[in-house]
């Protein structure tokens, strides 16, 4: 199976590249940006799988990211990750469409945890849609 | 409810038997994974919600303080895994669980107004605050360090050095606008994966730092407390400033080391100290341990203590258990002369001392040659100073004074219910001053409930181990819960001992003097809800059902993790409530206030009319619910979609071709294979193969002898319903339809008269694993097909399946135990499956009934177990 693409979004330099690093480590393609406006354009030109964003950055903020993403609908899952427990910010992430919401610092197992699961329902979904309306339905 | 007519209609049955196209059999199995996979991510959401509510339950029960960010984060993320499942579940079933999202916005919205009027500052915190009226409920104001110091002053009085503490709003002040923006921008524009770049980096934010000027009103509060410290301490008053941290995590992080404190600092140098000390904030090794954490560098407030010099004669640290081997209870104490830095540094070679508890007395004492001391300079500062040569050898402190301190450490040690790590002195009156106590980082895992030592003797243990649930000790007669049948029966004060934590024995809590169960952990249901009615409960307790006979009179010691055999007066008596230490504060008060929405069980009775989104008070209600309609959706995946033989590959079993057709999902196929047969080598599914094992386990031996007149009850019964007639042409041949992957197996069949369904998940990870069976119909009259189905109902009993009767037809389901048992009990189903059948017509009077419970229960031990315990002895 193709290795699962992700973007990290984060602008905080240092974070970003110990994360890259490490999932990379575990056989993930993994890329990172430092702001959301830097990951709607990568997004527009060399699509992924699983957007993993941070929440407070200075840009446009992460929801605000994440709202383009889902308007502009790319086909990515995203995940939330903050060093902020902010329950306004999670609910507003989650109605945006977030796959999940997780806090800082995040186990790496969890994290590829998340990720695996984020592609797999990304998969299932493409083939729903390649089946069309052919797709039985659940009723 | 579709009827059962409608769902045997629906079964491979239509009249055309049209086969499914190709891509409509792609459809239904990417309609499979797709459900598959959504309960798989629903049964994470789900625990990890009841794994946050066992930690809060923990934290609000507990003697460990924690700040209104943690309970920011954990009910935020509970919230969050709550969510999801409403979400997942919506997709498992689209439109007919909305009403639940309303519910949770409910609760959502309660328990974020609680956090956010808590946690919003109310921007009045005093910049300076006197050490001596601080407790552990301040540490978001002074950090953690300097709340510790007031705490045990304060509840235990213990002399701690006098002083204050310049707060995390002095630091907010100190750091606001420009500095934090510099500090930002110098960390943004380097690198840090060189090490020379952090150093470079450290160096640089230290120095802006230091050449920052102190906010006006700061400097004067600042100044205003030390006059006042003077006043009282005297004219030649030198101070120590010390770091305080905040926004750190301390019971799970060590931040020993990390951060600087100046030691001997007169009037004029106060302000540079202060600085000096929030500098190091930046220390290199500051920066790459909040990287490694990903702990953000704003959430980190420096507060800095200033507190009278302690001119110490001698100083040192207590550790409360051997820091190298925590097992060892004993009391460590290392001393040297002059100030407990050179201790602290590792830089001298101290005295040690091993004390022994109950009672108290040294037991070991070594004395290390004490070269040097640090001494406090007559100006400012401190240096080192040469020890007389007579001296080097001689205890640095009596042995009076050792064990001063090691009953004051264990004093600071039972307040906080953890190891600790103490640092102390001894002035020059010889009086004993506590300078920092924290807790003592100890080798190997950190466990959710710190295990108390077992204080019941050991030959009255009758079984021990497992995890602690639910704290406390209790005493009763065991009553081993093995069938939903016996759960009447149970006797109030029991203790209630089963296999598995099921939330279906919560019922049974109320009346329980304890819980023991042999599997589950301390985050699942059941544990929440024994903990929430005070209910002591271990779990995890493998072999205890062997072990406790019933009805034996039993103290079990949750805290130790034992019962033992009778009345222990020593476990039950005296067992003093844990005082909070978080009492009276506003965070506790949050927390509580938040977890009335969080972790209280309503829905308890899925049955029960109230078990609908409407009745969800709670997340734990929400939690609940999402789990029963899940398992719902997903087992009534045979239901909802069917195929016919022309989709599908028919089984072929010894060169046999069988009535039975498999339709591969997935995975349940070892090859994909060409063409109309698939042999049941090639068959990859665990609940197909455990079923078919069942089924070929012993042949059948015919329909059973009819009496005189049962033919015409037949006829009769027939006439009634057309369909049932066997001499005309009906839909209802024998069918039997597989749709398998891997772990999944749904299989519909119809032998004669009787109908059944069973679905079943059987995985490595047991709490995904479930057996649903449904069972209807048969050619007999009514009487005697409700016989049948209570026969099979007081087998299936035996197996620890869950039953419910609805006149002739019947559903069963078991659940959350390991693969092999799961096996086992898909066995027993495929025998029943074949050797029920038609068995309703000889279901004359109730004695044939058992006479026929036995035969097969007989053959169930003798044939289909022993197989079992033959592959357990080959393990």
């Amino acid at each position: 199976m193709e290795p699962i693409k992700v973007l990290i979004v984060d602008d905080e330099v240092e974070f970003l590249e110990t994360v890259v690093k490490r999932l990379r480590k575990r056989n993930l393609d993994a890329t990172g940006v430092t702001s959301g406006e830097a990951a709607l354009d990568q997004l527009a030109k060399s699509p992924v799988d699983v957007v993993v964003l941070d929440v407070k950055m200075r840009g446009i903020s992460g929801l605000e990211t994440l709202r383009e993403i889902k308007r502009k609908h790319h086909p990515v899952e995203v995940i939330m990750l903050t060093g902020h427990a902010s329950m306004e910010a999670a609910m507003q992430g989650m109605a945006l469409g977030a796959f999940d919401y997780l806090m800082k610092p995040a186990q790496i197992d969890e994290l590829v945890g998340k990720i695996e699961d984020a592609r797999r329902t990304l998969t299932l979904a493409e083939k729903r849609h390649e089946l069309g309306p052919r797709a039985v339905s659940n009723s | 409810m579709p009827s059962i007519k409608d769902w045997l209609q629906n079964v491979g049955l239509r009249k055309k038997e049209e086969a499914l196209s190709g891509d409509a059999v792609e459809a239904l199995r990417t309609t499979f994974q797709t459900r598959y996979h959504s309960f798989k991510l629903l049964l994470n959401a789900n625990n990890k919600a009841l794994e946050i509510m066992a930690e809060l339950e923990e934290a609000r029960s507990g003697n460990k303080p924690f700040g209104m960010f943690f309970v920011n984060a954990r009910c935020t993320a509970a919230c969050v895994s709550v969510y999801r499942a409403v979400e997942i579940l919506n997709e498992l079933a689209p439109e007919k669980y909305s009403a639940l999202y309303e519910s949770f916005r409910s609760i959502e919205s309660k328990i974020g107004e609680i956090i956010r009027f808590a946690w919003r500052p109310t921007g009045s915190e005093p910049r300076v605050v006197p050490l001596r009226s601080l407790d552990i409920t301040q540490s978001n104001l002074a950090g953690n360090k300097l709340a510790n110091l007031g705490e045990i002053h304060k509840r235990l009085g213990i002399p701690v050095p006098n002083g204050f503490a310049i707060s995390s709003r002095a630091f907010q002040e100190f750091m606001g606008g420009d500095l934090q923006v510099e500090i930002d921008r110098l960390m943004q524009s380097s690198s840090p994966e060189e090490m020379d770049e952090v150093f470079l980096l450290s160096t640089r934010i230290q120095q802006q730092i230091r050449v920052t000027k102190v906010p006006e009103e700061l400097e004067k509060e600042i100044f205003a407390a030390y006059g006042e410290l003077k006043a009282g301490e005297g004219e030649g008053l030198r101070v120590a400033m010390r770091s305080s941290a905040v926004g750190e995590d301390s019971s799970r992080t060590s931040c020993a080391g990390l951060y600087h404190s100046e030691l001997n600092v007169g009037g004029d140098n106060l302000i540079r100290a202060f600085k000096e000390v929030i500098a190091s904030k930046y220390r290199p090794e500051a920066i790459m341990y909040r990287i490694n954490r990903g702990i953000r560098d704003e959430d980190v407030d420096m507060c800095v203590g200033c507190m009278s010099m302690v001119n110490a004669a001698a100083g040192g640290v207590v550790y409360t258990r051997s820091p190298v081997e925590g097992s060892d209870g004993r009391i460590f104490i290392h001393s040297t002369y002059g100030l407990p830095k050179a201790v602290v540094d590792g830089s001298v070679e101290s005295d040690t001392w091993v004390v022994a508890r109950s009672p108290l007395r040294i037991e070991e004492r070594h004395f290390g040659q004490k070269r040097e001391k640090i001494v406090c300079d007559a100006e400012e500062g401190i240096r080192q100073k040469k020890v007389p040569e007579k001296d080097r050898l001689l205890p640095s402190i009596a042995e009076a004074t050792v064990l001063k301190l090691a009953a004051t450490a264990i004093r600071i040690e039972e307040h906080y219910g953890c190891a600790q790590d103490v640092e102390w002195a001894v002035d020059e009156k010889g009086e004993i001053v506590i300078l920092q106590c924290r807790p003592l980082r100890l080798p190997g895992a950190v466990e959710l409930h710190m295990r108390q030592p077992a204080k019941a003797p050991a030959s009255s243990i009758l079984a021990a181990g497992g995890v602690t649930a639910s704290p406390g000790a209790a005493c009763g007669p065991v009553f081993v819960l093995r069938k939903d049948s016996e759960i009447l029966s149970f006797p109030k004060g029991a203790v209630l001992v089963v296999k598995q934590a099921l939330p279906r024995w919560a019922t049974l809590l109320a009346r329980a003097s304890a819980l023991i169960a042999e599997q589950g952990s301390a985050a699942g249901h059941l544990a929440n809800l024994a903990r929430e009615f005070s209910v002591p409960a271990i779990v995890g307790l493998e072999g205890a059902i062997d072990r406790l006979e019933p009805g034996r009179l039993v103290t079990v010691d949750a805290d130790g993790g034992c019962v033992c055999a009778g009345r222990i007066e020593a476990l039950l008596a005296g067992r003093e409530k844990s005082r909070q230490l978080m009492e009276g504060s506003p965070v506790l008060d949050a927390l509580n206030r938040a977890m009335e929405r969080i972790t209280p069980l309503n829905l308890l009775d899925p049955q029960a009319p109230e078990f609908s989104p409407s009745s969800c008070r709670t997340l734990h209600d929400i939690t609940r619910f999402c789990h029963e309609k899940a398992v719902l959706e997903m087992f009534s995946f045979g239901k909802d979609h069917h195929f016919s033989e022309k989709s599908s590959k028919q089984l072929m079993c010894d060169g046999v071709s069988m009535q039975w057709w498999v339709l591969n999902l997935d995975d349940g196929f070892k090859e994909e294979v060409a063409g109309k047969f698939v042999t049941l080598e090639n068959i990859a599914s665990i609940p197909m193969l455990a079923l078919w094992e069942g089924i070929t386990a012993v042949p059948w031996a015919g329909p059973p002898a009819l009496e005189p007149g049962s033919l015409v009850a037949i006829m009769l019964e027939s006439a009634r319903d057309p369909a049932m007639e066997p001499s005309l042409p009906s839909p209802y041949k024998n069918r039997n339809f597989f749709m398998i992957s891997k772990n999944f197996c749904s299989l519909a069949s119809r032998f004669g008269y009787h109908l059944s369904g069973i679905e079943a998940l059987v995985s490595e990870r047991a709490n995904e694993n479930y057996v649903n069976f449904s069972f209807q119909g048969g050619a007999a009259m009514y009487d005697r097909r409700v016989r049948r189905v209570q026969l099979v109902v007081s087998i299936l009993d035996e197996f620890g399946f869950h039953s419910e009767i609805r006149g002739d037809s019947v559903t069963a389901r078991a659940e959350g135990e390991d693969e092999e048992a799961m096996i086992q009990k898909l066995t027993v189903l495929g025998y029943l499956l074949i050797h029920t059948r038609q068995l309703d017509i000889a279901m004359t009077h109730d004695a044939i009934c058992a006479e026929w419970k036995q035969k097969l229960l007989t053959d169930i031990s003798t044939v289909l177990l022993p197989k079992f315990q033959d592959r357990a002895a080959h393990i």
